[in-house]
């Protein structure tokens, strides 16, 4: 035997070939049975040196290992994409990770905003005429038997998440409260204070503006 | 050095094909892995068992193997995960009522001698490797024999082998492949000595 090759049988089996001379010793040794029996007595020789107690030192395993594989079929063909680097094939994972977290995100807040804008709205626009219908309906409060009970609100479309001035609303309230029931008045107030508490931080106005608007005659 | 690239390339024939490098595969690992098993099941016959569906699991399973870890360190998790189901389904089968012995643990090693006890020739042949590999030891130089030793007992590296004996890696290399080749030298006459099994080893 080729004493050379015996040296880099050695050092394979201990981890410290060369990768290039690794590819090469590894294809002769998976063919050579003479190499393989070798190999097989070198980790007979590493337990002994251990003192591995308790397993059998001949290749009682390896055979049958070697009988019950000779009935499966070969992986060729079926293995996963050889890794070829640290970090190659990895540094996207925590980018997508965070992609799929933010498109959640973001589609949470749309649709917290499809379903609450609308709702809103229909609050509003089932009680609260706006304040231009009402001044430029004139007298129309006094006709109102005759007015249908939701109120058409402008459709244009709010830029912010509050789509009804609080200053307006409050004015609005004001003036419905002379011709709302008790109840219907104060479920329009509690719905101005969420409103209000809503928009408080991004609003121009505060509650003292709407408290003030609210006193303020019409 | 990669800790693992010897190993890893042979993965990689056994992924394209090769069953020769799994062989290889089996045969350097098969003792670590029954003493690994060992720590769950007292009984060598059962390890043995128990050792060999974990590689049968793991050559199935090597088509998702990765390299992202070393080999031995994946081998080793699924031989633990088999093991410790072994014992699981081991625990739930039916109690064998023997009024011979009292305790389970005893029961067990008997199984163990008896299975053993089937196949003399396995023991015979053990019990003269261990002997020859340490005699042929005890005879080695004790530049070799040191650092057979570092390598095998301690798991050292070339590297840290070559700083503890205060020479080069390439004589460190050196000087295990010459204490392997002494110790194989007689321990080939064994196998080749009339028990008829050499060929097991290859």
């Amino acid at each position: 035997m080729n004493e050379e090759l015996d040296s880099q049988l050695s050092a394979m089996f201990d981890n410290e070939l060369p990768p290039a001379e690794c590819e090469l010793l590894a294809r002769r040794l998976s063919r050579d049975e003479q190499l393989k029996a070798r190999w097989g007595r070198y980790a007979a020789i590493g337990a002994t040196i251990r003192a591995e107690g308790g397993a059998r030192l001949d290749a009682e395993v390896a055979r049958r290992v070697r009988m019950a594989i000779s009935t499966e079929p070969e992986l060729a063909g079926t293995s996963v994409r050889a890794h070829t680097g640290p970090l190659v094939g990895r540094w996207w994972r925590p980018v997508a990770g965070g992609a799929v977290a933010a498109s959640v995100a973001a589609a949470s807040i749309l649709w917290l905003r499809l379903q609450t804008t609308p709702e809103a709205g229909s609050v509003i626009a089932q009680a609260a005429p706006t304040r231009s219908a009402l001044t430029a309906g004139g007298g129309a409060a006094m006709s109102a038997v005759n007015v249908p009970d939701s109120y058409v609100v402008p459709a244009k479309a709010p830029s912010r998440p509050s789509i009804f001035p609080p200053t307006q609303l409050a004015k609005y309230v004001v003036a419905h409260s002379e011709f709302s029931s008790p109840v219907t008045r104060r479920n329009l107030l509690s719905a101005l204070m969420v409103n209000e508490s809503g928009s408080a931080s991004s609003g121009p106005e505060t509650n003292e503006d709407v408290e003030d608007d609210a006193k303020s005659p019409q | 050095m990669s800790a693992d690239v010897s190993d890893l390339s042979l993965v990689r024939r056994v992924q394209r094909g090769d069953k020769g490098a799994f062989d290889a595969l089996v045969l350097k690992y098969q003792h670590k892995l029954v003493k690994l098993v060992m720590r769950y099941v007292r009984n060598p016959a059962e390890a043995e068992d128990i050792a060999q569906e974990a590689f049968i699991k793991a050559y199935r399973a090597l088509p998702q193997f990765r390299g992202d870890s070393a080999f031995y360190t994946w081998l080793y998790r699924i031989a633990i995960n088999t093991a410790k189901n072994a014992v699981v389904s081991r625990d739930r089968s039916p109690i064998e009522y023997d009024l011979d012995r009292n305790s389970s643990e005893e029961s067990y090693d008997m199984q163990g001698r008896m299975k053993d006890s089937e196949t003399p020739e396995g023991l015979v042949l053990t019990d003269e490797i261990r002997s020859t590999v340490n005699a042929a030891i005890e005879a080695l130089p004790e530049d070799l024999r040191t650092a057979i030793v570092l390598r095998e007992l301690e798991g050292l590296s070339y590297e840290e082998i070559a700083a503890a004996m205060d020479c080069p890696v390439g004589t460190v290399r050196s000087r295990i492949f010459r204490a392997r080749e002494a110790i194989d030298r007689r321990l080939r006459e064994v196998f080749e000595g009339g028990l008829g099994r050499t060929e097991e080893l290859g």
